[in-house]
């Protein structure tokens, strides 16, 4: 089963994709602020990091630049969720090298699209 | 009196003329000695001195240029049997006197030249007059023009000083400056040094004055002596003044225009001051009061102006974090409908079925109203980006009529389309467009009855064939060249004729009960305006209450004009 990162601080978020994404047959694994994200990301290697920009501790733009910038993990896809509008996003997006980027409130289904593409 | 002074040594001639100053009353001397003669006028100036140029131990010609050189202003007269003069001499003397001359003709030779001695000596004071009156209005005009020149509330009081100081030369000026209503200043110019005794008497002196000018009454500014602070600036620190600078002349004005109070001022001079003095001085302590009023609107209008950029970020800011903050609890709202609707939860009953599809469908509403509110806050704060380029209009007009075509496949309603001819490329922002468009047909779409139809007429126009209703003349008037104008007609309520601006007002109310009942934030409008003129284009509407709407929009086929925007 593919292994997939939820990392976001609103946890009623995390649980409503964990419910959608287990029932697509992943497996989730959560963290609620970016240090303990980034910490779980270099642990389970995870196929795919679903990060949340606005974050305690360390921003989601952070974690994308660290992992990125990283060889061990540079291959990850990584799927920002954000309440920014598209345009800045982006921008700041390609700056992290953030592979998708979808704006808050977003569709369920769109996430699990955008997933099946990374890992289907 | 009169003097006269004859440099000779013949007796005749010292008795003739002793004889005829006698009879006028006039002062008479002589001498035939060149040392003595010099000494003597030297000592008194005459106001016509005579020479005998039949003097044989005196050189006339060496003789009359020292006379000119110590007395300039005196009358020179030669008495000569010569009839041939010398012509450098002939240029520097005033008269000349025959030596056989009758005593009647000498004294009429002599009076003719002291009136014309005192006729001189009168133009050259009213020369001096004229000149420093013209100076004194230079340095007027000079001050006013100054004045006329800053908008610093400080250096008006400086120019002023500087003014008073060309135009009086005073000895000392004390100016209590209110400029800095809570901080009062005094200003000091003078000629010499105060001691720290003098100036602690200055301070009081100038509030005391102050204080005299509102007799009694409430002060406009409070001021201490020990709170004054002082300006100084002495032009010669080297000499003192001391008390007696009391007891010079002195003049004293309040700075003032009616209500507003910036000031007052004390002058001090050794010398007296002239009623032209007092009048120069009330010319320039009153020429500033108008300049320091317009600093004092100017320093007003600035501060309210940074308030209002203020509030202005501020409210940007606010409503874009609102925004921000709105989406994400709604989200989870969504994912949570989303999640119970898809049925993984458990059957989902008609009932339950019509709630969720009710609450999924107010969270997307709200959706866009945030939306809606975030897109206006970011044009309004000129952050929205547009990438304009050649695009297809009729490409835009499918993509939005497909968008929309389930919602009015609802009501049973056809969109017709309808151009006149093949249109060439505009260059625009083609999302931007679709966000416009999409409005315009979404509200023709709620708007217009079961089973009838809405119709999207695209045109290629020149400015002069667009018509308007007069309301819109302010937003019309201005386009020129060639449009190409998309209508959006339906079938609707209509808007009533003295509505029609509004239409495009944030939060338009006049949608009134039937908006409320399909819904719609009052921003689509609004934002569709900014997003057009972005686009150097516009957007109005013609309508009659019962009778339909139309909106029309029209972007500028001249590409070279959107360029310039990019």
């Amino acid at each position: 089963m593919k292994k997939i990162l939820i990392v976001d601080d609103e946890q009623d978020i995390v649980e409503s994709l964990k419910f959608v994404l287990e029932a697509s047959n992943y497996t989730c694994y959560t963290a609620f602020d970016g240090e303990e994200g980034l910490r779980l990301a270099k642990e389970i290697i995870p196929d795919l990091i679903i990060l949340d920009v606005m974050m305690p501790k360390i921003n989601g733009y952070k974690i994308s630049r660290l992992l990125k910038f990283d060889n061990k993990y540079k291959d990850i896809p990584i799927l920002m969720i954000t309440a920014r509008s598209q345009a800045e996003d982006k921008l700041i997006g390609e700056e992290t090298g953030a592979n998708e980027y979808i704006t808050k409130p977003f569709d369920l289904d769109v996430v699990l699209n955008t997933v099946e593409k990374y890992l289907g | 009196m009169v003097r006269i002074f004859v440099t000779t040594e013949k007796n005749e001639l010292i008795s003739q003329y002793s004889k005829i100053c006698e009879r006028n009353n006039y002062a008479f001397n002589f001498s035939s000695d060149a040392k003595i003669i010099e000494s003597m006028i030297s000592a008194e100036t005459p106001d016509i001195i005579l020479i005998d140029d039949s003097t044989p131990t005196i050189d006339t010609k060496s003789l009359v240029k020292t006379i000119k050189q110590i007395c300039e202003t005196s009358i020179l007269i030669l008495i000569t049997e010569n009839n041939d003069i010398d012509k450098d001499l002939l240029k520097t003397i005033n008269a000349i006197i025959p030596a056989k001359y009758s005593e009647n003709l000498i004294e009429a030779t002599i009076s003719i030249n002291l009136r014309m001695k005192g006729s001189l000596q009168k133009l050259s004071n009213t020369n001096k007059d004229l000149a420093s009156s013209l100076y004194r209005l230079n340095t007027l005009y000079n001050t006013s023009s100054q004045f006329a020149g800053t908008l610093d509330k400080e250096k008006l009081f400086e120019y002023m000083i500087d003014g008073l100081d060309k135009s009086l030369s005073f000895s000392l000026t004390s100016t209590l400056s209110f400029c800095d209503s809570t901080n009062p200043v005094l200003i000091l110019h003078s000629l010499y040094d105060v001691s720290e005794e003098l100036l602690d008497a200055i301070k009081v002196r100038a509030i005391y004055n102050y204080k005299s000018i509102f007799d009694g009454k409430d002060l406009p500014y409070e001021v201490t002596a020990e709170s004054l602070k002082v300006i100084k600036s002495i032009k010669h620190p080297s000499n003192k003044y001391n008390f007696t600078l009391f007891q010079f002349d002195n003049m004293f004005s309040p700075i003032a225009l009616g209500e507003n109070f910036y000031g007052c001022i004390e002058i001090f001079k050794e010398n007296h001051f002239t009623s032209d003095d007092a009048k120069c001085f009330q010319s320039i302590t009153q020429q500033v009061t108008l300049p320091l009023k317009s600093a004092t609107l100017y320093q007003e209008i600035i501060e309210t102006n940074k308030k209002l950029e203020q509030l202005e970020r501020l409210k940007s800011e606010f409503i874009s974090i609102v925004s921000h903050e709105l989406r994400t609890p709604l989200t989870s709202i969504k994912n949570s409908l989303d999640i119970l609707h898809s049925g993984k939860c458990g059957e989902i009953t008609p009932a339950s079925d019509k709630f969720l599809t009710m609450a999924k469908k107010n969270v997307t509403r709200l959706a866009g109203i945030i939306n809606d509110l975030l897109d206006l806050s970011k044009i309004e704060a000129g952050k929205m980006d547009f990438h304009f380029n050649p695009i297809q209009i009729k490409n835009v007009i499918e993509d939005v009529r497909t968008a929309l075509a389930g919602l009015a496949k609802e009501k049973s309603l056809e969109i017709l389309t309808e151009n006149n001819i093949d249109l060439p490329e505009v260059m625009a922002d083609s999302q931007r467009l679709e966000q416009v468009l999409t409005n315009l047909l979404s509200n023709a779409i709620k708007f217009t009855p079961d089973n009838k139809s809405i119709t999207i007429r695209t045109q290629l126009l020149n400015a002069t064939e667009i018509t308007y209703h007069p309301s819109f003349a302010n937003d019309l008037k201005s386009l020129h060249g060639d449009y190409i104008v998309v209508s959006v007609e339906d079938q609707g309520i209509g808007i009533a004729e003295d509505e029609l601006l509004h239409a495009f007002d944030k939060f338009a109310q006049i949608e009134n009960s039937l908006s409320r009942k399909v819904g719609g934030t009052g921003l689509g409008l609004p934002i569709a305006k900014q997003l057009l003129e972005a686009h150097k284009g516009a957007i109005w509407c013609d309508s009659a209450l019962e009778k339909g709407s139309k909106f029309h929009f029209a972007i500028p086929v001249d590409s070279a004009r959107v360029k310039e925007l990019v």
